[in-house]
């Protein structure tokens, strides 16, 4: 089978295109591409098939695993796929620890160190309970989700564009530092003993939640990260459609209940708008594609993360 | 249903971009009257009223961004306008210090005539279809002029009040306090003068891609251009 390799303005990639046998996959051809071109290995490329000029349509993507007859149209042994250099990629664990390494190592930084004496603070500082106590509350969130990143989650894509990290970083960074500058600063006031205590003990029950949340997303998709969708069920997922979403901003609420910072607050707010997006979009697609319709199964009526709200 | 409301649309449109036109001509004409008569020290207080009016009616454009009752992209609407509004009401207004700076005038008159383009493009196109090609040509070309002045002044004039803002210490929040929040608006300041220059590459070559588009696109075309 011929493929021929195109780039988006119509310029060949690979001079007299490619020769692989009649039952090779999108996966040999990607590999082919990249022994030919050294710099596009197979998660750099997306190849799809061309639409017609000045078409509204989404171009079809070729998924990995499916054989190229598949998109062939009749029985020509001839194909034109469409290449897109997706830029330098790097593995989602990748991505998740170094967003996530950030807070853990810098708000202690804020809780040990001297850095208010930088601010101008000279006198001793005094360390409320509280402050001790969200200190290993925040440390234990973190740690949770490094854990999760190697031991619990299972990815639906390998990788993702390296200019995420810095997007990610900037943004978890960012939050961290102006969350432990306030938490941690020598004027801070803290809550009563009772607020504190049931904010945390809201908290850490939230995280239980969603670590047992991500447990059960995780025995909906098979070892190799597909599987498609799935109706998730039991637990919190018998009322909300994204119950890992719901437990991650309850807990966090927890954590501001007790610390009571406005920084902490802008945090979840900003956290739960792009949470509630995402689950939007979920929610959309599940209902989508479970319409009960050709023996397919209905999708329940759910919450969609945000009960009683939304 | 849909054409009464569509009617309506452009029936607010028209009113909307009508009334900003005439506070804008009042800022314009006013503030060149003072500047000949009386020098540049008092344009300020002969375009105060006008020139709050002008610039805080400005902020239904974000809202009309988000309706989808104009095409222009919230990208390009939000920065331009909150920076406005922050020189407006967060230096002019706060600081009476700087009112009588001659960055005053070059900011009053840089504004005036973009808004007073402007809004007589949108006026005329919203209540006729189309507006005059040298109208069109103004409004995509006086930008290339009149906008790096008008952030010029913008600039200069945050910079001058940052020594008022530490010694009032307005807006500023200090700890302790029960929600743990500081905020020093001298430093803010130093935040939005640090937006300043990616915030104005990003609308200039936003305003260029416009400016090509609409200067290059046929007649028949125009009126649907923002």
């Amino acid at each position: 089978m011929k493929v021929l390799v195109v780039t988006r303005s119509g310029k060949e990639l690979i001079k007299g295109g490619l020769e692989l046998n009649d039952s090779a996959t999108v996966a040999d051809l990607q590999e082919a591409i990249h022994k030919r071109t050294r710099k596009y290995y197979p998660s750099r490329q997306r190849l799809t098939l061309p639409i017609q000029p000045g078409s509204k349509e989404r171009p079809t993507v070729l998924h990995y695993q499916k054989s190229l007859n598949e998109y062939t149209k009749g029985s020509t042994g001839e194909l034109t796929v469409v290449f897109k250099d997706l830029g330098p990629q790097v593995k989602y664990s990748t991505l998740f620890f170094f967003e996530y390494l950030g807070p853990l190592l810098l708000y202690p930084i804020f809780y040990y160190f001297p850095v208010y004496k930088y601010f101008g603070y000279k006198e001793e500082r005094v360390i409320h309970p509280v402050q001790t106590y969200a200190l290993y509350y925040w440390c234990f969130h973190y740690f949770k989700r490094i854990m999760e990143t190697f031991f619990v989650h299972r990815f639906s894509h390998a990788t993702s564009p390296i200019s995420n990290v810095f997007r990610n970083c900037a943004y978890y960074w960012s939050f961290g530092a102006f969350i432990a500058y306030f938490v941690n600063h020598p004027l801070y006031t803290p809550v009563s003993d009772l607020q504190m205590k049931i904010g945390f003990g809201f908290g850490i029950v939230c995280q239980v939640a969603n670590l047992y949340c991500h447990l059960l997303l995780r025995n909906l998709r098979s070892p190799s990260g597909n599987g498609g969708y799935q109706i998730p069920r039991g637990f919190l997922f018998n009322i909300v459609t994204c119950a890992n979403y719901t437990t991650e901003i309850y807990q966090w609420l927890g954590f501001n209940f007790a610390t009571q910072t406005v920084a902490g607050y802008i945090f979840m707010i900003v956290a739960a708008s792009i949470m509630t997006n995402w689950a939007l979009g979920k929610h959309r697609r599940l209902k989508k594609l479970f319409d009960g319709k050709e023996g397919r199964p209905k999708y329940p009526r759910r919450w969609v993360i945000l009960p009683p709200f939304l | 249903m849909a054409g009464s409301l569509s009617g309506l649309r452009r029936l607010y449109l028209i009113f909307y971009n009508w009334i900003v036109f005439f506070g804008w001509f009042q800022v314009f004409y006013f503030g060149v009257k003072t500047l000949k008569e009386s020098g540049y020290e008092y344009v300020y207080d002969a375009v105060e009223k006008p020139l709050i009016f002008a610039q805080t009616a400005a902020f239904l454009e974000i809202l009309h961004s988000l309706a989808g009752l104009v095409r222009s992209p919230i990208s390009a609407t939000l920065p331009q306008i909150s920076s406005r509004l922050y020189v407006t009401w967060g230096i002019l207004w706060s600081f009476p210090e700087v009112r009588s700076h001659i960055l005053v005038s070059s900011l009053v008159i840089s504004w005036s005539i973009t808004e007073i383009i402007r809004y007589s493009y949108f006026g005329i196109r919203e209540a006729f279809g189309s507006a005059p090609s040298w109208l069109l040509w103004l409004r995509y070309s006086t930008f290339l002029l009149l906008y790096p002045i008008g952030i010029t002044s913008e600039v200069g004039l945050i910079y001058n009040a940052l020594p008022y803002m530490k010694e009032s210490g307005k807006y500023s929040v200090r700890m302790p306090n029960k929600w743990n929040l500081s905020f020093d608006y001298y430093y803010a300041a130093f935040v939005c003068l640090a937006i300043y220059l990616p915030g104005f590459s990003h609308l200039y070559s936003y305003m260029l891609g416009q400016r090509k588009k609409a200067l290059s696109e046929p007649k028949k075309h125009r009126t649907e251009t923002d």
